[in-house]
């Protein structure tokens, strides 16, 4: 009987067992080899990773190294992204680079799930040419790097210069928002249209505090976070300006109020409505150039640079003067639990150096952060993209950290009681405060 | 009319005393042989996660940031901040209304329609209509999604949109201006062919005889319906609302490919609220409250629904 017993009780841990061993995952190191993974969930960086992998396998084999890479292509929303990856870092199962937006390094890096990046840094050359703002931006409120930024956006208003000026309104730099909401009131009265797209809304995702808000913000107030002592100060002044902003844009009628609630927002609004010139006026980055609607881009607008320019965003506050937002676009970093950590930081290295750094920038439309990349082809080729390099000497930046996801929940929850009428934007505001000082906790509220 | 009493005959076997059982000790080890592996499954992977999923709840446990660092316990403080929160409370409301008009009176009332059409004997091409039924609910998840995101698109060439352009309609935003509605007629959709094969085969337990005195009584099809058949029926009937309440509550897939919760969270299910702040806002204790919750919702509506099937006619 005890016999039997026991029988059963083996064959139901064997299946168990079995179970459990065909979830566990293979080792990635054979013969000497080292096989590292690298991840990219836009369709462009996976295309242009593609291109330049086999070039780092034969310098890596020219220095007497085996290193392969696999790249591992997912094509993915950056919340779909952002939450899988949550989920492998957790686990230990993420890939040994993972190439991330900016915005979710603090969030990471602040769990622990990021392997710091100092010592790695400080005896590679490259990390001499990266620009000082850069290398100051890149350091998180522990004192540590967890990411190499490899791209940078420079954040502006693209506006469609030729309808404006078909319309005869005024295509020159606005120096405050009034000015520029007075001439998206004209162009709302001759088109008949919602003339500008503000990222805005919970549909938005984390793209609502990141292109939308965050950079109206940083341009009229740089206290609303310290970096110092890690906390927010949601009663700094330039939070009820921007509410306010958002406020009058939806009071106006001159926000695509049904398309930002559409579950996929930047669809109907910049891949559709903008080409088709129904939007004038966007909030984007210098992506704008190749990744949106460049000729290989998620929606080509023929003739692209005689039909579209940019203005900075005007000033919102009196004493504020226009500017454009500085953003730290995407970073290579590697996980802690990385087995091949040495490797994969080469990885990063090389893909952010020379001529597959060049291949990156071009492909996703994005500035250089290093100071020797402006003659490297096919980045020299791109005017735009070099203007934009330009241009991030004088941009706007304010590093934030820990609770920039939290902050980024409450501004979609307030500007989403804008865009749906329930609040103007003083009770916007006032929603917004209670929310983040909820989520937030009492440690990172000022 | 009268009501009727007795019970259909698998229903009287059912509750005839069992005859003595023998040999019982000398099934154990086959019984554990065969249960064994399921319910060790079953421990591993619902009950100990259900159990993680309690102890969560008590702490403020996050996925990202550096408060991920060092979870801390703080009591009931998740339970108290969700239901003083408006989102989590009109995310249960939206789940009610979404339970109520899809599954339990849509797909409840559609499917029983279709089972009573079906087992009528005059019924022809039963074979047609029985399969065009059944197909939403073999389709996969992702197709249904995308199948529904096609048809209300809200640009000219979505289906819905091309019908009533036949009749000088301009393209409406179905999942934008009629969210709610929208997502209920896809998940009656999806769940009324389920229904229809629950209500076939507790039709076919329905004595013959008994239908037939009641018209010989002179009772019209309504009446045999009401007063002979549905108390026959009962029992499968609320099994049937348990287990739609339970899938329903907890829906996720359909509903958040074709609306992710909007707009402006007016389709937002408790479901998806748990999902957006557990996993997209990293708060895993909060999400596990929530879910906490939500389980004690559907324990109480599945002991109402077993107490009232059990309630004699």
């Amino acid at each position: 009987m005890k016999r039997t017993r026991a029988r059963a009780a083996l064959a139901a841990t064997l299946v168990v067992a079995g179970g459990l061993t065909a979830c566990s995952t293979a080792s990635s190191t054979t013969d000497g080899t080292v096989t590292i993974s690298i991840v990219e969930f836009q369709k462009s960086r996976i295309d242009s990773i593609k291109k330049v992998l086999p070039g780092f396998e034969a310098e890596m084999k020219k220095q007497g190294k085996d290193i392969k890479v696999t790249l591992v292509a997912d094509v993915l929303t950056d919340d779909q992204f952002k939450t899988k990856l949550t989920q492998q870092l957790i686990a230990g199962e993420a890939p040994d680079v993972i190439d991330m937006g900016d915005s979710l390094v603090p969030g990471f890096a602040g769990a622990g799930y990021l392997t710091p990046l100092d010592d790695y840094l400080n005896e590679w050359d490259g990390w001499d040419h990266y620009f000082p703002q850069f290398k100051e931006a890149m350091v998180r409120q522990d004192g540590h790097i967890y990411a190499l930024v490899h791209d940078t956006q420079v954040q502006n208003l693209f506006y469609r210069k030729d309808i404006l000026t078909e319309l005869g309104v005024d295509t020159s730099q606005p120096d405050t928002w009034e000015d520029l909401i007075a001439r998206l009131v004209t162009l709302k009265e001759k088109t008949g249209g919602t003339p500008i797209v503000v990222p805005a809304g919970s549909a938005w995702g984390g793209s609502t505090w990141t292109e939308g808000f965050l950079p109206i913000l940083g341009g009229t107030d740089t206290d609303f976070y310290s970096l110092e002592t890690g906390k927010w100060d949601l009663e700094s002044d330039g939070w009820a300006a921007v509410f306010d902003l958002y406020g009058e844009l939806y009071a106006k009628d001159l926000l695509p109020v049904q398309d930002l609630e559409n579950p996929n927002p930047w669809e109907p609004t910049k891949y559709v409505k903008f080409p088709a010139g129904e939007i004038q006026v966007a909030a984007q980055g210098t992506s704008g150039w190749k990744f949106d609607w460049g000729t290989n881009g998620a929606a080509p607008i023929p003739e692209l640079e005689t039909k579209v320019d940019t203005w900075q965003y005007p000033a919102l506050q009196s004493g504020d003067k226009p500017f454009g937002w500085s953003g730290l676009g995407s970073s290579f970093a590697i996980p802690e639990k990385s087995q091949h950590k040495d490797e994969a930081m080469l990885l990063a290295q090389y893909l952010s150096s020379g001529e597959p750094l060049a291949e990156q920038l071009v492909t996703s439309g994005a500035a250089s952060p290093r100071d020797d990349l402006a003659d490297v082809k096919p980045y020299a080729d791109e005017p735009k993209l070099l203007q934009a390099g330009e241009d991030l000497a004088t941009s706007v930046y304010v590093p934030t950290g820990d609770g920039s996801e939290q902050i980024a929940q409450a501004v979609a929850s307030a500007t989403e009681l804008i865009i749906s009428g329930e609040a103007d934007g003083a009770q916007a505001y006032a929603a917004f405060v209670e929310d983040a000082t909820d989520l937030l906790g009492p440690n990172l509220v000022k | 009319m009268s009501s009727v009493t007795e019970m259909p005959v698998s229903a009287a076997a059912a509750t005839r005393p069992l005859p003595k059982r023998r040999g019982r000790s000398n099934n154990r080890p086959l019984l554990l042989l065969l249960l064994g592996p399921a319910a060790v499954l079953i421990v591993l992977f619902i009950v100990g996660p259900a159990l993680y999923g309690m102890y969560l709840s008590f702490t403020n446990t996050q996925l990202t940031g550096f408060a991920a660092r060092d979870p801390k316990f703080v009591g009931l403080d998740n339970y108290v901040y969700l239901l003083n929160n408006a989102d989590f409370l009109g995310s249960l409301g939206h789940t009610g209304e979404f339970v109520l008009y899809s599954a339990i009176i849509g797909q409840t009332v559609l499917g029983m329609l279709a089972a009573i059409l079906l087992s009528r004997p005059w019924m022809r091409g039963k074979g047609i209509i029985g399969a065009a039924v059944l197909m939403p609910m073999i389709v996969p998840e992702v197709v249904a999604s995308l199948t529904w995101a096609s048809v209300l698109s809200n640009n000219s060439s979505g289906t819905l949109n091309q019908l009533t352009g036949i009749f000088g309609v301009p393209p409406t935003a179905w999942l934008q201006v009629v969210p709610m509605a929208s997502i209920i007629v896809v998940n009656i959709w999806r769940g009324i062919a389920f229904a229809m094969i629950m209500f076939q085969a507790a039709l076919e337990d329905v004595p013959v005889e008994l239908i037939e005195a009641a018209r010989i009584d002179g009772a019209r099809a309504m009446q045999v319906f009401r007063h002979v058949t549905l108390p026959l029926i009962r029992g499968p009937v609320f099994l049937y609302l348990l287990l739609t309440t339970i899938s329903t509550v907890g829906a996720f897939g359909l509903v958040y490919f074709l609306t992710q919760g909007g707009p402006g969270g007016q389709t937002q299910l408790a479901a998806i609220y748990i999902y957006e702040r557990a996993l997209q806002f990293s708060q895993v204790g909060i999400g596990s409250a929530a879910s906490m919750i939500l389980l004690v919702i559907v324990l109480v509506l599945g002991s109402v629904y077993l107490r009232l099937a059990k309630v004699e006619v």
